[in-house]
């Protein structure tokens, strides 16, 4: 039945009356595409900075372990979810919160989906990620999900931090698409933008941080 | 939702009388209409930049089987399960039947304005399936039984106080409060349980990429995120038109969206999904399907005028630009879609019949045409409605004139290509008009051209035409 309206569907499109594909006009570059390394850094920055989100730059991992304390110690953070992808296996975080009294998940700690649902809904305080793309333009966060990069760590805590290395930084959406859709039939079952916290003004216009994702975003740039 | 697009005069009358509305009205459309100019002002040439997503939109709807065939071939190739449907009962059956064989119990979803078209809630809740929606504005909204005020927030003019008391009814709010904010993280916790929980999710679709099978979802809140993310099964509705070429198209359509929908320059999330998810994924969906959903598009597509209407990303900058819409909000419009976005679609979508009043509720002026970032023409489309109604077209379920009304029009179009009876008729007509003149304006008229003075006034006319005075004065001058 199916394969019928399926075609009965495109015969009836197919059949309509054709019209010209129109040319369409050549558009300027954006301004980000001209920029040299630190102005790029300086542009994401200050678009983080208008999405409210708070960034720490810091030299390397070893600074970004750091600085991850100080940030665990202000939030008065005792138990996080963490992604296992190349940026965060490279921090060894569950040395880091043994030392420091912070019980740190992975969501592959949990023998099924509903424990790990549990988990990552009533007991993170924060979800800690990488990045596999920053994008100057609009100071957006790309994660590509897959076995390493769970889709609710950056999402269902109410807290976010990302860790992005600087060398990830680049100037449009376009390069960060090439590199995720550039081999056909390996495209990720999905890749998501990220920009500033979650928000919403339905009530009454007023404009407010966490609606249903995190209310506070931290991005630490690394190198 | 029944659907009250026949009764625009009297729903925009009854909202006129809404203090609370108008003051919203008054006080909010500039602010959007604001950001959204500083938006559209950071990119590099934004006329271009317009231009090219008209020229996307176009294409997508020339090249339009083809792309679907394209796009289903890849998205069946990354494991989606594509559903086609004709209509908006076999659509919501789909639906209906899939949930009840998962034995779904409630599902939560993203806001949808295909499903507001297919009117699936109700269908879902009569067979016992609780529905959240779970937008703030359009949980806001389902809650109240009410439709969309504005596409991209629902129940952005509800006030306060309404709030609180819905949701201490609805949610439990324990402690009242007219802080939005507050009300808002009840809402948030009261969803986050719904989320947590959830064996089935429902989301809209905004595109649909045919050069990769991907489908892309763009919101601010994170819901459409949790519904696409913590559910095992996932169904994403689509309107057949959603599909363009290219990934690049894509992102191009989605710089324009965003800044007209909210001003941003990227909405807070993007999600661009492929497939479900992987054996080794924690989350995400296990299955998912994508309903294509026909409802009255193909037909709507053999016309290439009307066809036109389908190029709509539904950002909703029309209603913030149009001076109707600033004035009655979206409940006069009577359905999901309103302003000049509604005015557009519905009477393709419902029928010439159902929306007589829809399409002659504009002043022409072009307000929204001059905002919409794919090119729609919406004047044009207006009357072209309205030319289709009167020459009672049966393809556009068009209504016909009355016999006498028409019998006036050939009579008209008879005099005004004859010229001895038109000047007759001028001459005639001078003394019947200006009967009624007072201080040398004409306010009111007896019959049928009542109506036209109404809100209008006319000078008199002169006793002679131009014509016989000139006539005159060469004849003095000799």
């Amino acid at each position: 039945m199916e394969t019928s309206v399926r075609d009965e569907i495109l015969a009836k499109l197919k059949a309509a009356p054709k019209a010209e594909v129109p040319t369409r006009p050549s558009l300027p570059p954006y301004k980000t595409l001209s920029m040299d390394r630190e102005q790029l850094i300086a542009e994401f920055t200050a678009r983080l900075a208008e999405e409210a989100v708070v960034i720490h730059r810091v030299k390397d991992l070893q600074e970004a372990l750091d600085r991850l304390t100080l940030v665990a110690v202000e939030e008065g953070l005792k138990k996080v979810m963490t992604s296992t992808d190349d940026v965060i296996s490279k921090l060894d975080l569950a040395a880091w919160g043994q030392k420091h009294g912070i019980q740190v998940m992975t969501p592959h700690d949990f023998p099924d989906r509903n424990s790990y649902r549990d988990a990552v809904f009533d007991q993170a305080q924060a979800g800690i990620t990488g990045a596999d793309f920053a994008v100057a333009e609009s100071a957006t966060i790309g994660l590509i999900v897959n076995k390493d990069q769970a889709r609710l760590v950056s999402v269902a805590p109410i807290l976010h931090i990302a860790i992005v290395p600087v060398d990830r930084l680049v100037p449009v959406y376009e390069q960060a698409i090439e590199k995720v859709f550039g081999k056909k039939r390996e495209y990720p079952s999905q890749f998501v933008f990220i920009t500033g916290p979650s928000m919403t003004g339905d009530i009454q216009g007023v404009l407010f941080k966490g609606m249903h994702g995190p209310r506070k975003v931290i991005v630490i740039l690394v190198g | 939702m029944e659907i009250k697009t026949d009764r625009f005069t009297e729903l925009a009358k009854k909202e006129l009388q809404n203090e609370r509305s108008r003051l919203f009205l008054k006080l909010i459309p500039p602010v959007m209409k604001a950001k959204r100019d500083a938006g559209m002002g950071s990119l590099p040439d934004a006329p271009a930049a317009v231009a090219c997503g008209a020229a996307i939109r176009a294409e997508a709807l020339a090249r339009l089987p083809e792309l679907l065939e394209e796009f289903e071939k890849n998205a069946r190739a990354n494991g989606m399960k594509v559903v086609w449907t004709r209509d908006a009962k076999e659509a919501n059956e789909f639906i209906k039947n899939l949930a009840q064989e998962k034995g779904i119990k409630y599902v939560t979803k993203g806001k949808s304005m295909v499903t507001e078209e297919t009117a699936l809630n109700e269908l879902l809740e009569k067979e016992g399936i609780e529905v959240w929606e779970t937008d703030l504005g359009e949980f806001i909204a389902q809650q109240l039984h009410r439709p969309p005020f504005h596409i991209v927030g629902p129940a952005i003019n509800v006030p306060v106080e309404e709030v609180r008391d819905l949701f201490i009814r609805k949610i439990g709010l324990k402690e009242p409060t007219l802080d939005p904010i507050q009300l808002g993280y009840a809402a948030r916790l009261f969803l986050r349980d719904k989320f947590h929980h959830v064996q089935m999710g429902i989301t809209g679709v905004n595109m649909a990429v045919a050069e990769t099978g991907t489908i892309i979802n763009v919101e601010n809140e994170g819901n459409i995120r949790f519904t696409k993310s913590s559910p095992p099964v996932q169904v994403s509705v689509m309107s057949l038109e959603k599909v363009i070429p290219t990934m690049k198209d894509a992102l191009h359509m989605i710089r324009l969206l965003c800044r007209n929908c909210t001003g941003q320059r990227l909405s807070v999330y993007i999600s661009m999904d492929s497939g479900p998810k992987k054996k080794d994924e924690v989350d995400g969906p296990e299955e998912l399907y994508l309903v294509i959903v026909d409802n009255g598009r193909s037909k709507i597509y053999q016309d290439l005028k009307a066809r036109d209407a389908l190029r709509c990303i539904r950002c909703g900058v029309c209603l913030v630009a149009c001076p109707v819409w600033r004035q009655v909000g979206g409940y006069a419009y009577g359905w999901a879609y309103s302003g000049p976005m509604g005015q557009v679609l519905d009477p393709l979508l419902l029928g010439l019949e159902k929306t007589q009043e829809l399409y002659r509720a504009s002043t022409l002026c072009g307000a929204c045409k001059s905002f919409c970032p794919v090119g729609i023409d919406h004047p044009s489309l207006f009357l072209y409605y309205r030319a289709k109604d009167v020459l009672g077209d049966p393809e556009f379920k068009s209504v016909d004139r009355p016999w006498a009304e028409r019998q006036f029009f050939k009579m008209w179009s008879w005099a005004a290509s004859t010229p001895w009876a038109w000047n007759m008729g001028v001459r005639m007509a001078r003394p019947i008009m200006n009967k009624d003149a007072q201080d040398g304006v004409v306010r009111k008229a007896k019959g049928p051209f009542g109506g036209w003075f109404r809100t209008r006034d006319i000078p008199a006319m002169a006793g002679d035409t131009f014509h016989d005075r000139w006539k005159k004065i060469k004849k003095e001058r000799g």
